[in-house]
């Protein structure tokens, strides 16, 4: 097996803009961010098949950009920005091909979590994934990057461009209503 | 972090159920590059900024300066000589100016100012009366 290059974002970058390496470059960047961008995206969007196709059009997205990506901000941040923005889209589209309304309550994309074969979680999980879905698109992701993710509020400030302390009171919102929601379910 | 946590999400963890396929990552990485259209790409000259070429140099002015640090705090607790600390010790107790004349002054009562102050009057008051005669 072939060791693993070491991943240095800096000669990425450099690399990203030189025609004669782009490529490999962005082959790179997708190897070192594909998982983490994977269940940030899989956690908004749920079912795995839709995650696939979302982190896809990150990555499309992202290359076909790439020239307009001049290193000001962290590769990182750029990417998640991508993927919120995908998921958030695609959670919509979603919305209207069920003839929901966008303020409809979302626990439409967790019903078919039971029946998902990528999911093998117990009742809990699901009632929390039913809880965390309730939420409004901001608070979900603020709560599931901060949870699940561990993700410091500053670099979730610079991802999502609201303060630390707008991000702080969003995920204690967000707390509570998943508290309220799972004790009234029982 | 733990201290957000309120006590009820103990119980879900951190897992939520997602699995993915064997080898999804892998594969996705390989099916991802191929998948990727021809773009144009302007050549950039990105240039590393100053911190980036001199970080190297100051990680190792760093690490040499804490050796150096670490080796004398080392050598002068190992060439400490007890007879020279009994030595010091002696002249500072010995030294008159070391003692603080605010702690002195401190020992001074409102009581004996009283009486000084007293013992002033009286002694004008006796001046007065001898000068009067």
């Amino acid at each position: 097996m072939a060791a693993r290059e070491k991943y240095d974002e800096a000669v990425v970058v450099a690399q990203l803009h030189d025609p004669n390496q782009c490529k490999a470059a962005f082959g790179k960047v997708i190897e070192h961010y594909s998982s983490q961008l994977y269940w940030q995206i899989r956690r908004m969007v749920i079912d795995h098949d839709d995650a696939n196709d979302v982190l896809q059009n990150t990555f499309l997205k992202a290359w076909t950009s790439i020239d307009n990506f001049r290193g000001d901000a962290k590769l990182s941040t750029w990417l998640y920005k991508i993927a919120i923005n995908e998921s958030i889209t695609f959670v919509n589209k979603k919305k209207v091909m069920n003839q929901l309304s966008i303020d409809d309550d979302e626990s439409f994309l967790v019903n078919q979590l039971e029946s998902d074969e990528w999911f093998d979680g117990d009742e809990a999980q699901i009632n929390l994934q039913k809880a965390i879905a309730t939420l409004p698109d901001k608070q979900r992701l603020v709560f599931n990057m901060r949870y699940y993710d561990e993700m410091k509020y500053d670099e979730m400030s610079e991802i999502l461009g609201t303060s630390e302390g707008a991000l702080k009171a969003s995920y204690h919102h967000a707390v509570k209503k998943i508290e309220q929601y799972l004790s009234e379910k029982g | 972090m733990k201290q957000e946590d309120t006590s009820f999400l103990t119980k879900y963890g951190k897992d939520p159920g997602f699995k993915v396929p064997e080898n999804y990552f892998a594969d996705f990485n390989k099916r991802m590059v191929d998948m990727l259209p021809d773009v144009e790409i302007t050549p950039v000259d990105v240039k590393p900024t100053m911190w980036q070429r001199v970080r190297p140099l100051v990680y190792l002015a760093a690490m040499f300066a804490g050796v150096w640090c670490m080796l004398t705090v080392l050598k002068n607790v190992n060439n400490t000589d007890p007879y020279a600390v009994g030595a010091v010790a002696e002249k500072l107790t010995d030294d008159k100016s070391n003692v603080d004349e605010f702690i002195m002054s401190g020992s001074v009562s409102d009581y004996d100012i009283i009486n000084y102050e007293d013992s002033v009057v009286m002694s004008n008051e006796e001046e007065v009366i001898e000068q009067n005669d």
